[in-house]
């Protein structure tokens, strides 16, 4: 599904170049839960941007569903992100001014399809246990409640994948174990998922670990874990 | 719809923050505001001026006695205008159809019984009623045979029936005008005021014989309606008319003319005469109020992209491409102003019947000034607005989620 060939990312920082990702290969199937895991600063939300088409690399192949990313405009790229991806941040990043279910609608307003808007938006505020929670608030909520909204804003186009950068870094250990119980569930639904992370327990959850080091790939290995051997 | 959707996600933005909205609104507001005003106005003044040339008749013009007044002058009343005059311009002018002569006087005592008013008193010709396209309505109007009888009859206006009779049939009554007894013939139809604010219909009409030799005793008249067949020939018969009057008046070369033409371009000029200098300056004032209002607009819009850095990031992220931003943007600065536009016409209504109850301003249609003010307010949302959303639609995603 995913198919990263010498992939690279350079910022000018200052007139100075900084390589952030280096000559990265990695494939993921369909299916899979994926971490990534590095210290801060070592290139995985970069890494993450590219693959979530937030981003773009500076060079190499991105292959999403065999179909080359990088060639792609702006109206491409916004359509994939709104069918294929969904996205979970560390700081949740719902609007402040907006109910929960207006938070999750979101994505339903830049698709063709806004059949029942506010019906979808329950179900999947249903589906991560939030039911009772529609009219409220982002501040009314607690932050594992938060989160929880963003997930189902990132469900509510029904996408294949889900992108997680650091979603439990902003949480207590409750919520964390929450967060993350959905994750597998996501991932018993067939989704592929992708997360990114610094926390090892977080990191042991997946089928497989790819750690990071200096923008490159430091280690890819299944965990024990999982149910699925992990493919590389 | 997609569009819908976003125009209610911008219209959400633009409730959750009323007071800046309505800071955003407020120079469209008062823009707008003095535009209709002026525009409803000018609007009612021309078609006061178009009323008052068709009312004048375009095929026609007036001789005036007197040469027109001089400010801090004292004048006599002109004598030298004469009912051969008349004659001859009808005789010895080409393109003249039809003339008519009258003496007009103001104040005339009129009473019936023991009820007492005031009449604006005219002696004509019976074809006065035809060029002054003002007919009796109820009875009839005098005819060449009284005229040559010198017979004691008139038409009256509806003002004069209302003081006088009380809802009797005036016609065939006798009234006394001036100390002379009248019998009424008819009454005049409705004409309200003139432009100069007399009541037409405090109007009394006599045969100019009778006025001549046995209300007024005089030779002399006060002006001469002239009809004429081509009006593509109007300046040369006035041409004509004047140098004629001249000769009949024994004016030298040099010597002012004892009296005046007016012809329907004069009364367009003066009535048109509407102070333009006014319109000028409400027309800057709107403008740079637009300006400063588009300035506002722009800068609280760029402020706004500003502090929304993380919403254009989220909704990027979600699936917003660069044109829905750029669109939401522009949906809330367009709404934003044309909402300033609508309450700014509303305003500037109420403040044109405000003024139209104080002061003789007329005004115009109330459609096209707010269509028209509404379309400058959108268009100063868009040119506010394209910038700013611009910037907020060239984000980068990852940079406003920071």
């Amino acid at each position: 599904m995913i198919n990263v060939q010498n992939l690279s990312k350079v910022f000018n920082k200052d007139g100075a170049e900084v390589r952030v990702l280096n000559d990265i290969s990695v494939i993921i199937e369909e299916g899979e839960f994926v971490s990534i895991m590095a210290p801060s600063g070592m290139g995985k939300s970069t890494f993450l941007n590219i693959l979530g088409c937030l981003d773009k690399p500076s060079d190499g192949i991105y292959m999403l569903d065999d179909v080359p990313v990088q060639g792609m405009d702006d109206d491409e790229l916004s359509q994939i992100r709104n069918r294929k991806i969904g996205y979970v941040f560390q700081s949740f990043h719902l609007l402040p001014r907006m109910t929960a279910w207006e938070n999750v609608i979101l994505p339903l307003i830049y698709s063709d399809d806004d059949s029942d808007m506010k019906e979808k938006a329950i179900k999947a505020l249903e589906s991560v246990g939030l039911g009772d929670r529609i009219n409220h608030l982002p501040r009314e909520l607690s932050g594992g409640q938060q989160q929880r909204v963003a997930i189902a804003r990132a469900l509510i186009n029904n996408p294949r994948i889900i992108f997680a950068d650091e979603p439990t870094g902003n949480l207590d250990s409750n919520s964390s174990a929450e967060v993350m119980n959905i994750f597998r569930n996501l991932h018993a639904q067939g989704r592929t998922l992708v997360v990114v992370t610094h926390d090892p327990d977080v990191g042991a959850l997946a089928d497989r670990i790819i750690e990071m080091k200096d923008g490159h790939i430091s280690s890819d290995r299944p965990t024990n874990i999982g149910p699925k051997e992990s493919v590389q | 719809m997609r569009i819908l959707r976003m125009a209610s996600q911008a219209l959400q933005a633009m409730n959750d923050n009323k007071v800046r909205s309505f800071l955003m609104m407020l120079g469209v507001i008062i823009g707008v505001a003095t535009l209709t005003i002026i525009s409803s106005s000018v609007m009612g003044a021309r078609s006061q001026v178009m009323s008052r040339v068709e009312r004048f008749g375009l095929d026609q013009f007036m001789v005036m006695a007197g040469a027109g007044r001089k400010p801090g002058v004292p004048q006599p009343t002109p004598t030298t205008l004469k009912v051969e005059d008349t004659n001859a311009i009808l005789s010895e002018v080409s393109n003249v159809k039809d003339v008519t002569p009258q003496i007009n006087r103001r104040d005339i005592p009129v009473k019936y019984q023991n009820k007492n008013s005031y009449a604006v008193m005219v002696a004509t010709n019976p074809n006065w009623s035809e060029i002054w396209n003002t007919q009796a309505e109820n009875g009839r109007f005098f005819n060449d045979t009284e005229v040559s009888r010198l017979s004691r009859v008139a038409v009256i206006g509806q003002t004069l029936v209302n003081d006088l009779f009380e809802g009797e049939d005036p016609v065939g009554k006798q009234i006394s005008v001036a100390n002379n007894p009248f019998e009424i013939l008819g009454v005049l139809e409705k004409k309200g005021a003139s432009p100069t604010g007399l009541d037409l219909d405090s109007r009394i009409i006599i045969p100019l014989t009778t006025g001549m030799k046995r209300v007024f005793n005089q030779d002399y008249i006060t002006n001469i309606k002239i009809v004429v067949n081509d009006t593509s020939r109007m300046n040369d018969t006035v041409n004509d008319v004047k140098m004629l009057l001249r000769e009949r008046h024994n004016l030298a070369p040099g010597v002012e003319d004892d009296f005046t033409i007016v012809t329907p371009t004069l009364v367009m000029a003066l009535a048109s005469k509407v102070s333009s200098t006014f319109n000028i300056f409400l027309i800057l004032i709107s403008l740079v109020s637009l300006v400063v209002g588009a300035v506002v607009i722009a800068n609280i819009m760029f402020i706004s992209v500003n502090e929304r850095r993380a919403e254009i990031g989220i909704r990027r992220a979600v699936g917003a491409t660069k044109k829905d931003i750029l669109s939401q943007f522009l949906i809330e600065s367009v709404t934003v102003s044309a909402l300033g536009g609508i309450t700014g016409g509303i305003l500037g209504l109420v403040a044109l019947k405000l003024l139209s109850t104080f002061t003789k301003m007329q005004s115009g249609a109330i459609l096209i000034p707010i269509i028209l003010a509404v379309i400058c307010a959108v268009i100063v949302g868009l040119l506010a607005g394209i910038q700013p959303a611009r910037k907020a639609a060239n984000l980068d995603p990852i940079e406003a989620l920071k």
